[in-house]
């Protein structure tokens, strides 16, 4: 290891950093997926510190709505690959580390493959379907999960998967156990985002890259950190492992590449009717209905009337024998039935008529009472 | 009995940043919410009392810092 590298002197002169430390990081294998509004700071920084080899994961393009917050591209790159783009700026900007480009999109099929070579992940993506894809992929790779979000004028930053004090390893379904239904959150296309905002959350996650790999501070191991560009107010709290999360995450590498990570938080519940336990009754009984029952097998109550049991589990590939006209969907307590009826939008639009159970078949225990 | 509610992002939009309660646990403050703002009712939020994340419907004491935070997606 050389320490007369003229490019990292401020780190070989830095207290509790020095020769070790750029060691540290030279010697990293860092994944940076997305590159967009956090991936950028995220890359630059990293890139400038020396760390030794970043992937960059991103299918998208520069578009000119793009360039107000995401500072590695110029007008020049509208309608090229981001990853070129961006690889091509780093290379120049650090021209002595490795950088590994994948102009592909992270999906269940190909996400072990691609994070089982690094040291690490971080998530700058833009939507839930990849973090909690992401997520689950790092608890069953057992990889630290620096992850960044952010809304409007707040962000947010934490570390999963690593020992924290409590020395339980946390993850981002400790804190959000299942992803929002898919119209509860805008994206930063509806809602706008100032275009500060990712600069500075994507540098506080490069930040936390750097403290984990090299050893200092005290990286946001476990903690939620939220922080306001209108204050510069921070507020960080505490995840605990209060309640077991390890059956919502896919079992094994299988398990996860069978998992459909778009559908579980991009299908749309606009158009699915919801009923209640008299308008239910009322349309089971009519003709060209099919209800359904997706509860797993064995779970009870068991539903006195005729209905098909197919579980939510394994709709998908169900789909192609429901030839009626109308789709009545029914489990416990409404969820699964409402996940389900979402699954079924995304695939048939409005050919068919979809409703389910409002509160599952519980709530039909209450009016037999 | 007071209270301090502090709320975020989409919550904070239909909640205002500061509130006062007087609910006895999570499971009164949950419903109070949804009552005093309807909009709140198919809103996901975690809820951290004095900085820890908590699943429990924990009793709420007299100067305890209820802080409600909802999932950002946007990068």
């Amino acid at each position: 290891m050389t320490t007369d590298n003229e490019r990292y002197a401020r780190h070989y002169s830095l207290r509790d950093f020095g020769v070790e430390g750029q060691k540290k990081l030279l010697e990293a294998r860092v994944l940076v997926i997305g590159a967009g509004g956090l991936g950028c700071p995220v890359l630059q920084y990293l890139a400038a510190a020396g760390t030794g080899t970043l992937g960059i994961i991103d299918h998208d393009a520069v578009s000119l709505s793009n360039l107000q917050r995401q500072t590695l591209y110029t007008t020049d790159d509208i309608g090229f690959l981001k990853v070129e783009c961006a690889a091509e700026r780093l290379r120049k900007l650090n021209p002595e580390i490795s950088i590994i480009t994948y102009p592909v999109e992270l999906t269940s099929g190909n996400a072990w493959e691609m994070i089982a070579g690094y040291d690490m992940v971080v998530d700058c993506t833009d939507n839930f379907s990849s973090r909690y894809l992401i997520n689950d992929a790092c608890v069953l790779l057992d990889k630290p999960l620096i992850f960044g979000a952010v809304y409007r004028y707040e962000g947010q930053v934490a570390v999963f998967n690593v020992t924290g004090d409590s020395s339980s390893k946390l993850n981002y379904r400790h804190l959000f156990p299942e992803p929002p239904a898919p119209d509860e959150i805008p994206d930063c296309n509806e809602a706008g985002v100032l275009g500060v905002l990712p600069g500075m959350i994507g540098m506080m996650q490069a930040n936390e890259v750097i403290k984990l790999i090299t050893g200092i501070g005290k990286v946001l191991r476990g903690k939620l950190m939220t922080f306001s560009m209108l204050t510069y107010d921070s507020f960080t709290v505490d995840i605990t492992d209060e309640k077991p999360v390890s059956h919502l995450i896919p079992e094994d590498r299988q398990e996860l590449k069978k998992t459909d990570y778009s559908l579980i938080c991009s299908f749309s519940t606009h158009g699915i009717e919801e009923l209640d336990p008299a308008e239910f009754y009322k349309r089971i009984s009519e003709e060209k209905s099919l209800i359904i029952d997706v509860r797993e097998e064995g779970e009870s109550p068991a539903a006195d009337f005729p209905h098909q049991s197919v579980p939510l589990s394994r709709l998908t590939e169900s789909l192609s024998k429901f030839n009626q006209e109308n789709i009545i969907l029914f489990c416990q307590s409404g969820k699964r039935s409402l996940k389900a009826a979402g699954i079924l939008m995304h695939h048939f639009g409005p050919e068919k008529k979809i409703s389910h159970l409002r509160n599952g078949i519980q709530a039909l225990q209450n009016i037999s009472l | 009995m007071e209270i301090r509610i502090i709320a975020f992002g989409q919550i904070a939009e239909i909640t205002g940043t500061e509130i006062l309660t007087d609910a006895p646990d999570i499971s009164a403050l949950r419903k109070e919410l949804k009552e005093r703002f309807p909009e709140l009712e198919h809103k996901k939020f975690a809820v951290a009392v004095n900085k820890k994340i908590t699943e429990e419907n924990l009793a709420l004491q007299e100067g305890d810092t209820v802080a409600l935070m909802p999932p950002y997606s946007g990068g």
